[in-house]
């Protein structure tokens, strides 16, 4: 189910991780980037092998699980694949798809680029992943 | 007598949160951060605020309060809100100094503008950030 370029921007244009960008950069993110759809069950990212991409979630639900157990959902506007991307290390979770999914997919190798190219969707990234590192430390003030 | 560049740049460099960033970064960063003084007693961040800065201690001490508990004690090159800069989440813990106390404070506005122009520098941020979380996750499974 392939959106034209235009409902795509739309939809882009409504995900926190894109919110600063004007039309005509989030034109060149939908072009830099390609859609994807997954069914039900499927492992788009395997624990402890090769990350294969960065994907951000137009539609659906996906599970992270670690050593089988679940640690969280994603849904629409949320993104995964990054970390290890940009570690160079394998996945350290399982990402399987809870709902058909519609993602948007950049290779691994880009993203570094597609990051340079567009500071306010790193700040956007880093503030998330600040994020998940107050949730699992909440030691200091 | 204000500090130079250089003497901020070393104290932020105790910072993970800084870790692994380019002198060239650490020179535009320092040149962004203030000084600030407090007296004994005085609240530097108060618990439940939302943060906006965060604060390397250079002189003094200060202690770390959650309501009316003391949960920790801070001293010269301690720091504290370091992920507040970035996001504005609400702070965990009120800090009161003790002693009259100088602190290095980076407001979270002039970080933006400074990752805005330095792609180089977020990108470091996120890698240092993406290892803790890591190693985080590690910990918790042993």
């Amino acid at each position: 189910m392939a959106l034209t370029a235009t409902q795509l921007v739309d939809t882009l244009s409504g995900l926190t991780l894109f919110a600063d960008l004007s039309r005509p950069q989030l034109e060149q993110v939908a072009h830099k980037m390609t859609e994807e759809s997954y069914p039900v069950g499927q492992r788009i990212l395997r624990q402890g092998f090769t990350g294969t991409g960065f994907y951000v979630i137009l539609d659906g639900e996906v599970t992270i699980k670690i050593d089988g157990e679940e640690r969280a959902r994603l849904q629409k506007g949320d993104f995964f694949g990054e970390m290890s991307i940009l570690l160079g290390e394998p996945p350290v979770a399982d990402v399987v798809t809870t709902r058909q999914l519609h993602v948007l997919h950049l290779g691994g190798p880009e993203l570094e680029g597609f990051l340079r190219d567009h500071p306010m969707v790193m700040y956007r990234m880093l503030k998330t992943i600040a994020l998940r590192l107050y949730n699992v430390s909440r030691t200091r003030g | 007598m204000p500090l130079k560049t250089e003497h901020k740049a070393s104290a932020l460099a105790s910072v993970p949160l800084f870790q692994g960033i380019s002198q060239d970064s650490m020179a535009r960063l320092a040149a962004v951060t203030g000084e600030q003084e407090f007296e004994p007693g005085q609240n530097i961040v108060l618990q439940g605020q939302v943060g906006s800065g965060l604060y390397v201690i250079l002189e003094g001490s200060a202690r770390v309060l959650r309501g009316s508990e003391v949960v920790a004690q801070l001293g010269p090159n301690d720091f504290f809100g370091e992920l507040s800069v970035i996001d504005q989440m609400p702070r965990m813990a009120s800090v009161q100094a003790v002693q009259r106390t100088r602190c290095l404070a980076l407001a979270s506005w002039d970080l933006l503008d400074l990752l805005e122009s330095d792609p180089k520098l977020a990108l470091n941020m996120i890698k240092g950030l993406a290892t803790r979380i890591r190693e985080q996750g590690e910990q918790h499974q042993h």
